[in-house]
């Protein structure tokens, strides 16, 4: 279990720059995810942590050891590829027991150490198999095994779900949560679906497609106090609104937005850049609106609207509603009920109502 | 679609075949059995039929011819296993590092075999012989004081066959490193692998196809080569073709140069069998349980 600290760390790819001078720290023994879209750099990210690739510039340091220049094989970082990169040629239990032996370890404490830990995963059955007879969710936790039978200070995963089925994967991150709840490693996981990340995140960093960290914090954190319109938007969903800032001094602050009125808001905390009437960002999320054909009480926000489309989620409904300056909004609304005693039906005009506290401004 | 519609049709009716097995009857089973028969058979000096003999088969199991066979075997691994330690590095380079320029690397290694053999042959004198480039190169380096007599050496016949052989043994290893998933290399790394071990334990291993049809493509024509050492050997060495291609060549001793080629095919047979095993052995996954 180690910390790991990136500082400017640059990377280029042909003329591209990928990574662009990143700094990031990573805790020791805890749940890292690093979420980012399709080609962030966040593969590449990894990639010069395990050292698959060296930097352009930059440290990386590994607890308090600079470990930048250190060769692959010498890291005490294993990873787990995306697709699973088993050697084909080798047993599962050659697989796994690959790196015991390049340590040069006892063949009864490797053949126990395998098969103990092939044990714990369910796969001790498939010991003498080819990983091309194994299904996909077996090679997973083979390769998983295989990274993780060293004892690694971290270990990386690169997307290592992208390949199975949602019933699989939900499965498989509660098994990777428990996991690293017992072995204490340093785990960073890398995707780019949210759902996973915060599923198993302690810690959470954003990357976005220039691939510079928006952000670092709690999933919780990341959620609901997005610093930015990326985040905002790139994690969950939500409405955003332009408008300009008023009021800023006083005990009511708003938000003016054009066409639409104006709007209460709650400033937790005064940011640097906030001036009476500058150009701000409203993040709402869809979940924190009530839609409801009557009238409510005791919210510090309303807003009327009618309902263009109706998707039915499951748990929760999402309604797109036409406001008057024909911004679409989305809201779900959980289904507590079989029998809702309020149907909200197509074209039904309905009120949106909101309180302060849930909204988000963001920079513009 | 064409799955589809093949299941309509009738499997295919045994004729169909027959063009290769006709072509497999005609030029090589029934010259392998003339072949056989013309050198365990005798005639009297006017044709006609005098009886059977295993004299000529056994005349070559003598010292004399069973170390002709022997050079011929050793002539041709050592080619294969020159070839391959020159060909696989350069098989490595065109699947994993040549990239953009693949193609014109292999377009490099085919060029050679547009150009007839003998000028290949012809131009390797004006560089091997006493005036030539590669002593000119080594006197004016200062790195001799006198000419080296390249030609007719066993340098200059193995140094031609290397040449000749190495794009046989490059384009299967090619083809096979060609469609290596390169993450394993990493995977072997990032487990504690040191360069040797990932080639070792991974590359080696997965790559068993290539080599092992480079070698016999190497390995097997390289037996029977008689124009190499030849021409680049003077008459100093003997080897299995130069010793055919006299008997055939020559009016009266049809009947034994038959007898010397299916002795050295079964030597030859032998010999693939054996480095097919050791090959194999020497590739064989290094695991416990494998």
């Amino acid at each position: 279990m180690r910390s790991i600290r990136l500082e400017k760390v640059k990377k280029s790819y042909r003329g591209t720059l990928v990574i662009p001078g990143v700094d990031l720290y990573i805790p020791a023994g805890k749940f890292f995810a690093l979420l980012g879209p399709s080609g962030c750099g966040k593969t590449t990210l990894l990639r010069l942590i395990a050292g698959l690739d060296q930097v352009d510039g930059g440290k990386i340091f590994g607890g308090d050891d600079d470990i930048t220049e250190r060769p692959i094989n010498q890291r005490a970082v294993n990873v787990v590829f995306q697709y699973y990169a088993l050697f084909p040629h080798l047993t599962v239990f050659d697989n796994v027991a690959y790196s015991l032996r390049l340590a040069k370890q006892p063949k009864v404490l490797i053949e126990q150490k395998v098969v103990r830990l092939l044990e714990a995963f369910h796969i001790d059955k498939h010991l003498y198999k080819l990983p091309a007879e194994l299904s996909g969710g077996q090679q997973q936790r083979v390769a998983l095994a295989r990274a993780i039978i060293n004892e690694p200070d971290v270990l990386l995963l690169d997307e290592p779900l992208a390949a199975l089925d949602f019933k699989l994967r939900e499965k498989m991150l509660l098994e990777l949560i428990d996991l690293q709840d017992k072995m204490k490693t340093t785990f960073v996981y890398v995707t780019h679906d949210q759902f996973e990340a915060l599923t198993v995140a302690d810690q959470m960093a954003i990357m976005n497609s220039k691939g510079e960290i928006e952000q670092c914090g709690t999933p919780k954190e990341i959620y609901e106090f997005p610093h930015s319109s990326f985040v905002a938007k790139f994690v969950g969903t939500t409405n955003l609104f332009d408008g300009k800032l008023k009021d800023l001094e006083s005990e009511e602050p708003h938000i003016d937005i054009p066409d639409l009125g104006k709007f209460k808001i709650y400033i937790p905390q005064k940011k640097e850049w906030m001036r009476e009437g500058c150009d701000v960002m409203m993040s709402l999320r869809p979940e924190k609106i009530l839609i409801t054909k009557k009238r409510a009480k005791n919210f510090s926000n309303k807003l009327k609207g009618n309902v263009v489309s109706i998707v039915y989620h499951g748990r929760s409904t999402q309604y797109n509603v036409l406001l008057s300056n024909q911004m679409r909004l989305q809201v779900f609304e959980q289904n507590e009920e079989h029998f809702p005693q309020e149907v909200i039906d197509y074209d039904n005009e309905v009120y949106l109502y909101w309180q302060k506290e849930n909204v988000v401004l963001l920079q513009r | 679609m064409n799955i589809k519609e093949s299941r309509w049709l009738p499997p295919l009716p045994f004729f169909f075949g027959s063009p290769v097995l006709l072509w497999q009857l005609f030029f090589f089973y029934l010259p392998l059995l003339l072949l056989t028969l013309s050198s365990i058979l005798t005639f009297s000096p006017l044709g006609n039929f005098e009886g059977l003999t295993l004299d000529r088969l056994l005349l070559f199991l003598q010292p004399v011819y069973a170390k002709v066979i022997l050079s011929s075997l050793l002539l041709a691994l050592s080619n294969a296993l020159i070839c391959f330690f020159i060909g696989y590095p350069i098989a490595y380079f065109l699947a994993f590092k040549a990239k953009k320029m693949k193609p014109l690397f292999l377009f490099f290694l085919i060029v050679p075999f547009w150009i007839n053999f003998l000028l290949h042959v012809y131009a390797w004198f004006f560089v091997l012989e006493k005036e030539g480039f590669l002593n000119w190169l080594l006197l004016s380096l200062g790195i001799m004081d006198q000419p080296i007599p390249f030609l007719n050496s066993l340098f200059a016949i193995l140094l031609m066959m290397v040449y000749y052989y190495l794009p046989f043994m490059i384009l299967p290893l090619y083809s096979s490193l060609e469609q290596f998933n390169i993450q394993l290399i990493e995977a072997s790394q990032d487990l504690g692998a040191k360069g040797w071990q990932t080639l070792l334990y991974i590359l080696l291993p997965l790559s068993k196809g290539g080599i092992m049809a480079g070698f016999f493509l190497v390995f097997i024509p390289s037996f029977g080569e008689f124009a190499i050492p030849e021409l680049m050997g003077g008459d100093k060495w003997l080897f299995v073709g130069n010793v055919v291609s006299q008997y055939i060549l020559s009016e009266t001793e049809g009947a034994l140069g038959a007898a010397f080629t299916l002795v050295s095919a079964l030597a030859l047979l032998l010999a693939a069998l054996l480095l097919y095993k050791g090959l194999n052995f020497l590739l064989k996954p290094k695991g416990e349980h494998a």
